[in-house]
């Protein structure tokens, strides 16, 4: 029944979309859930701001569909000197920014420097690592020198925060730099922003220097434009109708609909690294009790969570890091408690944690009971409702309060409540270890408020280190500890698919920092 | 009495109400857990096992709107009852001391220019979404309308001889309003707290379903039907079996204040007769 009711509407939704309208054939439309506040590569997070900052921009290196392989960008090649503290790049020489203008070493060196710069006060400045120096030798060559070694930068250097932008363009926008204009070397250039509407590009005409991980050096097709539509319904029936060319934001109770259905094509990435999880800020009262910890990770069922809240589109996490990771580390698996809520109460009960009359356990007058944080949002609220009754059955009383994104980030950020839910990109192992474990990132995004001499020397270790084997054993230390001390509940991890309706073609899904079509240069669309 | 009981409709009415009303009495008696989940029975439809089907997280949804009538009637209970009390004083001080009639009346149009929903947003947005901040917002924003029946109401029966005879004899003030003004004003009342008991739930469960009130996993009708809402294609049992409950329960709570008010006021009766 549910399936003929999916059917119907799947097969009914491009007729409830009452202008079908015929597409330019010439314009991709890419379809999506949210907008971001701006378009500069180092003032926002956020992938909605990536999705079209790759587009706009280049970086000095790209990732390969692997999520592991680092290829050249802007940068044809460059050495790494032996102490790690030295990266000479050698540039394109062919580039050109959006106003035809050259791109020049000065470029490039001025766009990185505005990163790794404190005055610039980006959020992102910690992926440029220990920056000595960034200079530009000659008009092709850039020295990119560290105080101390980055193993993961060139990993870095590949995410849009490290895109090349023109400083003119910069220095005359001002802050309306990627709000009012944007001038960059990518493979589309600004065009026009209706905020909450719409993004559009067009063609950078002479673009001829994309990555090497796609078939084409060129975009293919004349302009891009960005709609936001927040419905997921609507959104949908606006792919199936043709009013929209691709989406990665299906919502997870289409996708197995979308995928038999009949004109759209799906693509999938394997190696997606976006995760959600529970955290316990663990110098909390009761969360603080390595047991109830330990009994919780326990009592919490991610394949039934995966399977209900996510319709099988995410897959439960039995690790802190997806295994596809760089440096992820086999042995920590084994060591993350698996679901068995038996175990669970009897754990407690040994530990002399007592049910009391209401079903919350106690222990010398405290009770099993502690206040979760979340962003408001519907597999947010989903999952924690189901962790809820999980951890109810065991005696542990876990109060949600979901807060919406507006004022939800600056509540995160205090120390208010005693376990938060979440879920995040990451590139590797180090980005989310360093990013989430290091004790100089406490109160936020170290929400843990995880502070250990061991794992800080690790997290040293590992990013400083110029021996990769180094750095893998350091991480997976790490890794172990982490999973032992039980600081995560790992819950489920997002699938990565790409929707494209009949007229697209070539639209694979990339997935780097979440972003699915990633430069989108192989996509065309039939004539 | 008899006279309500020969309209058919008003008896229909009462029987839901009195329903209601017991079957929120009696919900820790009934077997099940509200919030006790199987997500393996997630959105299963109504079956033997579940009548009314599983929600999203597999919770049987008998259960769920039993409890979830329980709290939305407690809501629209404490409103009218916290929110007519202040209220009914407040119009009977602004008919009986008429030097502050222009000052309280004037009060109540300024909290009357607020719409509900605002009241909610403004008390959310303070002391955080919760059952509290919609009981709040629904009290706050029926005082201004008892203090109105109230006031206009009284005015009318301080006009009366009797009440002229009252003080006559040296009444204190306050046993004269307590003992003679607020019974005369009963009858209005009634009416009205009955109209009025259905639009607060109506205005709770709304203010549950953007999220300002109850929050997951407390069962209330409007909470219900927001969290439906998005499996409306493939599970549509999950939201239209609480709004249906509460549709219902508003319509009876309003057939009933109509009944009672064709029942107590003189005039529509001699029409009807």
């Amino acid at each position: 029944m549910k399936r003929l009711l999916m059917a119907f509407v799947l097969t009914t939704a491009p007729l409830l979309v009452h202008t079908a309208q015929a597409q330019p054939a010439d314009t991709l439309i890419v379809l999506r859930a949210i907008d971001a506040d701006n378009y500069d590569p180092v003032r926002s997070t956020a992938r909605s701001a990536g999705e079209a900052l790759e587009m706009m921009t280049d970086t000095l290196t790209s990732v390969d569909w692997d999520m592991k392989t680092i290829k050249p960008g802007l940068a044809k090649s460059w050495t790494v000197s032996p102490d790690g503290k030295l990266y000479t790049f050698k540039l394109r020489d062919d580039v050109t920014f959006c106003d035809g203008r050259k791109m020049t070493a000065d470029d490039v060196a001025y766009s990185l420097n505005r990163l790794a710069d404190p005055a610039t006060k980006s959020p992102v400045r910690w992926r440029a690592g220990q920056v000595k120096e960034i200079r530009a030798v000659d008009p092709t060559t850039v020295e990119y020198e560290l105080n101390q070694p980055s193993s993961e930068l060139l990993f870095q250097l590949s995410l849009f925060f490290a895109g090349i932008v023109d400083k003119h363009s910069v220095e005359t926008l001002g802050a309306n730099f990627g709000v009012q204009g944007f001038n960059g070397t990518g493979p589309f250039c600004w065009s026009s922003w209706t905020p909450r509407s719409e993004l559009v590009l067009t063609k950078h005409e002479g673009y001829n220097w994309g990555p090497p991980i796609f078939k084409n050096p060129a975009p293919q097709v004349g302009k891009v434009i960005w709609k936001v539509i927040p419905d997921d319904n609507t959104r949908l029936a606006a792919l199936q109708s043709g009013q929209g060319d691709v989406t990665q934001y299906i919502p997870y109770f289409a996708l197995d609909g979308l995928k038999k259905t009949p004109g759209i094509h799906m693509s999938n990435q394997p190696n997606y690294f976006w995760d959600y999880f529970l955290g316990f800020k663990i110098n909390k009262p009761v969360v603080d009790v390595a047991v109830i910890r330990q009994a919780m990770v326990m009592a919490v069922n991610r394949a039934a969570i995966a399977k209900a809240v996510f319709f099988g589109a995410a897959d439960p996490a039995d690790s802190y890091l997806n295994p596809g990771t760089l440096d992820y580390d086999p042995k920590s698996k084994a060591l993350l408690p698996a679901y068995d809520p038996a175990v669970a109460r009897k754990l407690l009960d040994d530990a002399g944690w007592k049910v009391g009359p209401d079903n919350v356990r106690e222990k010398d007058g405290v009770r099993a009971s502690f206040t979760l944080y979340g962003l408001n949002d519907p597999s947010f609220n989903r999952a924690t409702e189901a962790m809820q009754a999980d951890l109810r059955r065991i005696g542990v009383e876990m109060k949600i309060q979901l807060w919406d994104a507006t004022i939800g980030w600056g509540k995160l950020a205090t120390q208010d409540f005693d376990a938060f839910v979440m879920s995040y990109p990451y590139v590797s192992a180090g980005d989310a270890l360093n990013l989430y474990f290091n004790s100089a990132n406490t109160p936020t995004p170290n929400r843990m408020n995880w502070k250990d001499a061991d794992t800080d020397k690790w997290l040293l270790e590992a990013r400083t280190a110029v021996d990769p084997e180094v750095r893998k054993v350091a991480l997976a230390n790490v890794q172990e500890q982490l999973t032992e001390a039980n600081v995560w509940i790992p819950l489920v991890r997002e699938q990565l698919w790409l929707a494209s309706s009949k007229r697209t073609i070539g639209a694979r899904a990339h997935g780097l920092y979440g972003i699915g079509i990633y430069k989108g240069l192989d996509i065309s669309l039939a004539k | 009495m008899r006279r309500l009981l020969r309209d058919w409709l008003a008896v229909l009415a009462l029987a839901v109400v009195v329903l209601s009303v017991l079957a929120a009495l009696g919900a820790p008696l009934i077997p099940g857990d509200p919030y006790d989940n199987d997500l393996s029975m997630s959105m299963q439809p109504p079956s033997a096992e579940h009548w009314l089907g599983a929600d999203d997280q597999g919770r049987d949804m008998v259960v769920r709107v039993i409890y979830g009538l329980r709290l939305t009637l407690l809501m629209g209970a404490v409103s009218v009852v916290a929110g007519g009390g202040i209220g009914t004083a407040l119009g009977l001080f602004a008919a009986f001391y008429r030097r502050i009639d222009g000052l309280v009346m004037r009060c109540m149009d300024v909290l009357l220019s607020f719409p509900a929903i605002l009241f909610g947003l403004a008390i959310a947005a303070i002391a955080g979404p919760g059952v509290t901040a919609v009981i709040l917002a629904l009290t706050v924003a029926t005082i201004p309308l008892a203090a109105r029946i109230v006031r206009g109401v009284a005015v009318g029966e301080m006009a009366r001889d009797y009440i002229e005879a009252a003080r006559a004899t040296g009444l204190r003030d306050s046993r004269l309003i307590v003992k003679h003004l607020l019974p005369n004003c009963f009858s209005a009342l009634s009416v009205w707290a009955t109209l009025r008991f259905g639009q607060v739930i109506l205005l709770g469960a709304a203010l549950s379903f953007v999220g300002l009130g109850a929050q997951p996993p407390t069962a209330e009708l409007g909470a219900m039907a927001a969290a439906g809402r998005n499996f409306l294609f493939f599970a549509p049992h999950i939201a239209i079996i609480p709004s249906v409950a509460i549709f219902v329960i508003v319509l009876a709570f309003n057939v009933l204040g109509d009944a009672l008010r064709d029942l107590l006021d003189p005039r529509l009766r001699n029409l009807g007769d």
